[in-house]
């Protein structure tokens, strides 16, 4: 007798097939146990304050998977749990250059229902060089570029038909916003990848004038200053007001629901928590925590930088005041947490020394600052010094050379800052120094020197 | 004598509802005083889960209904025959692509495949184009990719669905009997007067009647999308998605919450993306990767639909055999994919 093929015996075998292949599969997903991946990339080169992200095939429980994962060299950090199946390790302080880490996952029972990681993880990697992205502006260009410090050539990140006017570098170094004009005359904010050449439209000010972007440490959210468009297009733009641009969300709202409040020059503190402004009507610094949903105002007129301290609990910043030998700029400390304030340098000062450049280090006590050297000397020179002790070095005192902008690196070692010579042609140069240098050493040409780490 | 048998039943019947009111009230005193108040609650869940479905589906059940429309009053079975193979992998390959022709999700696709089998489709590029269609066309592929990207799960996605789409293609061309398949309203050639199409009719005659075939098969096919809408709302309301998902974990387990999920949910395949997108983190790849897979390919409101088609059998093997395929290859991601 012939056999034949009809639905029920094709379906049925069909069927009976899949089912064996499920318990097949299903066996031998339960010898193999519960798997983990990384983020990591293949090349194991990653930039210093990546975070690392472990993702298990399944949903395990959070302190039993934490109590497995560790880093080694030990190095400042925490575990953040994104979800059931998504822990990422956050680092406090960068990764450090020339070291080799491990991200060790042990073998253990990882979920509530006794389910194991059978096979342990282990994954080398090491940190990247910085590079440094600038601007170049020239009669055909206005261009950001990046170098490292290898002495390879420069790349561009941005194409000529854009116009960069001011930027920011991402604390991850994997972005940058800048802002470029639009054809309304306004300015919009772009964004643009460390690789470059895609660029791409952030928010579109319209009539606005979107300026001076910082973006938070965590990289979650962007503060900038922004000029309302006249009723017309010609009457002057509005006042400056600090506003919010969430990057996950996509919210842009203003900082302050207070109309009267002004703003430019924002700055962030370290821990992204902090947000300080200055207020140019009103002579002031603002300052808002956005946890405590707290705010803080300092006197301040100079509209100059705020650098913060490493824990994000003080501040340095300077201000003009009267003293018994006249207008004297100086150099204010705040302590927020002890709610404590003074002024730190400038109060005896027999002459203005123009303290302006301000930078602390993002690991220690230590911070730059600019001042101009003498009396009559119109070139200012960095200091770097301990704020404490108000013991330091001078950095950067080349004759005829003036600096300013100073920028630390991720590890709170090398500094790049902004420098011209004072006399013959203008022309931006970028200075490099660290720990070991006589003097500081050029790099290249160009403007508003960051580092892209 | 009769007026008293009559004032006798009157006054038994009055005793009855006395009785009834009676017990009503006393099971009304029983009932805990927040019941009616969480049953409002309850209702009012359910009307708008409802709608939610139902008015999702309803413009997919329309253009799946036109496109039958036009298929009947344009298409002839000579030309079916010379666009589809005859032979059984040809056939089921082809009728799994065909939803790039016809872009309807998985309330339209029913009422365009039976019309298609009235014009001589083979049953496996029947089964295949019902299977696939709902994800293997381009709205579903654009909304697949806004939600993930041009990535892994639309690959997947979109290659799951063919390969579960032909293999229960190629499983029902065994079957050299339509009837044996379909129910018997289709295997006759017979069709509503006013659907009729002559050779000599006009074009706007033509679409006159590809309307009426358009409309009466709406209404059909319209009352099992509200019967199915009304089942997978009431289950939504009273099986909480959260009582699965917090089922839901493990790699075997998750799997088959999502393709529960799949059926219960009953959401178009065309916005199906989105909503998954919402268990990814919560739900492994290979969970989240089944109920893309399997929800376009039976739902609630689709089983219904299903049932107007095939016979019971027939529509047993339709849902069995992707259920199968894809917990296989949910729990082959779990194990292989983290």
């Amino acid at each position: 007798m012939k056999f034949r093929w009809n639905l029920d015996t094709a379906a049925g075998s069909i069927l009976g097939f899949l089912a064996v292949l499920v318990s097949l599969v299903v066996l031998f997903g339960a010898y193999a146990g519960v798997r983990v991946s990384t983020n990591l990339p293949g090349d194991g080169v990653i930039a210093p304050f990546q975070t690392i992200k472990l993702t298990f095939s399944e949903a395990v429980d959070f302190e039993m998977a934490s109590s497995l994962i560790s880093v080694d060299p030990v190095l400042d950090g925490y575990l953040e749990w994104i979800d059931a199946r998504t822990v990422q390790f956050v680092p406090i302080r960068p990764f450090e250059l020339d070291t080799v880490y491990k991200m060790t996952l042990n073998p253990d029972v990882v979920t509530a229902a006794g389910r194991e990681l059978k096979k342990g993880y282990v994954r080398e990697f090491t940190v990247r060089d910085p590079l440094v992205v600038y601007l170049v502006t020239d009669a055909e260009q206005s261009s950001l570029w990046v170098m490292d410090l290898k002495k390879n050539p420069p790349r561009r990140l941005t194409d000529e038909s854009t116009k960069v006017i001011s930027f920011d570098a991402a604390r991850t170094g994997e972005f940058i916003i800048f802002t470029a004009a639009n054809t309304q005359g306004g300015v919009d904010l772009w964004r643009v990848s460390r690789a470059g050449n895609d660029a791409s439209l952030l928010l579109d000010c319209g009539r606005d004038r979107c300026t001076t972007p910082v973006i938070s440490p965590d990289t979650l959210r962007i503060a900038y200053s922004r000029e309302a468009s006249g009723p017309t297009p010609d009457l002057p733009f509005g006042s400056p007001r600090i506003w919010l641009l969430d990057l996950q969300g996509g919210r842009n709202d203003p900082l302050y629901e207070d109309q009267q409040i002004l703003g430019y020059n924002p700055a962030w503190s370290p821990d992204s928590n902090r947000l300080a402004s200055f207020d140019g009507l009103t002579d002031r610094i603002n300052m808002i925590d956005l946890k405590q949903k707290k705010q803080y105002v300092f006197e301040s007129n100079t509209g100059g930088p705020i650098a913060w301290s490493p824990d994000s609990n003080q501040m340095l910043f300077t201000n003009v005041e009267q003293t018994e030998n006249g207008l004297r700029t100086q150099v204010r400390f705040v302590d927020i947490a002890l709610n404590e304030s003074q002024t730190l340098l400038g109060a005896n000062d027999d002459s203005d020394y123009s303290y302006y450049s301000l930078a602390w280090s993002p690991l220690e006590q230590k911070a730059l600052l600019g001042f101009r050297a003498g009396k009559d000397e119109p070139s200012q020179i960095l200091w770097l010094f301990n704020p404490a002790m108000l013991e330091g070095i001078v950095i950067a005192n080349q004759k005829d050379y003036t600096y300013n902008s100073p920028q630390w690196d991720p590890w709170g070692n090398a500094i790049l800052f902004q420098q011209f010579k004072l006399r013959g042609v203008f022309n931006p140069e970028i200075g490099l120094w660290q720990p070991g240098f006589s003097e500081p050493l050029l790099l290249n040409q160009g403007l508003m020197p960051q580092w892209l780490p | 004598m009769e007026t008293a048998t009559t004032a006798s039943r009157l006054s038994r019947k009055l005793i009855l509802l006395i009785a009834l009111g009676i017990l009503a009230i006393v099971a009304a005193s029983m009932i805990p005083a927040g019941f009616f108040a969480w049953l409002w609650g309850r209702l009012n869940v359910f009307a708008t889960v409802f709608l939610g479905i139902f008015v999702e589906a309803v413009p997919y059940l329309l253009l799946g209904t036109l496109a039958s429309g036009l298929v009947e009053v344009f298409l002839d079975r000579d030309q079916m025959s010379r666009w589809i193979s005859g032979r059984p992998v040809a056939a089921a390959v082809s009728g799994a692509f065909m939803g790039m022709i016809f872009p309807v999700c998985e309330c339209g696709v029913v009422p365009l495949t039976r019309r298609l089998f009235h014009k001589g489709l083979p049953l496996s590029a029947g089964i295949s184009f019902l299977l696939a269609a709902p994800v293997l066309n381009p709205i579903v592929i654009l909304s697949t990719a806004a939600a993930f990207g041009w990535g892994q799960m639309l690959f997947w996605r979109m290659s799951l669905s063919l390969l579960i789409a032909i293999v229960t293609g190629l499983i029902f061309s065994v079957e050299k009997e339509a009837a044996n398949v379909l129910r018997p309203a289709l295997t006759h050639s017979h069709e509503h007067d006013h659907g009729h199409v002559e050779i000599n009719d006009s074009f706007v005659e033509k679409i006159r009647k590809a309307f009426l075939i358009t409309a009466d098969e709406f209404f059909e096919m319209g009352r099992y999308l509200v019967m199915g809408s009304v089942l997978a709302a009431a289950l939504q309301t009273f099986i909480p998605q959260s009582v699965l998902l917090t089922v839901g974990s493990g790699p075997v387990l998750s799997v088959l919450v999502m393709l529960g999920l799949a059926i219960l949910l009953s959401i178009c395949s065309t916005v199906d993306a989105f909503v998954a997108l919402g268990f990814v983190g919560t739900f492994s790849f290979g969970s989240v990767l089944s109920f893309l897979v399997f929800g376009p390919m039976v739902d609630i409101k689709s089983v219904l639909m299903y049932l107007q088609v095939f016979k019971r059998r027939s529509v047993f093997y339709i849902v069995a055999i992707p259920f199968m395929m894809s917990l296989l290859s949910g729990l082959i991601f779990n194990y292989l994919m983290p």
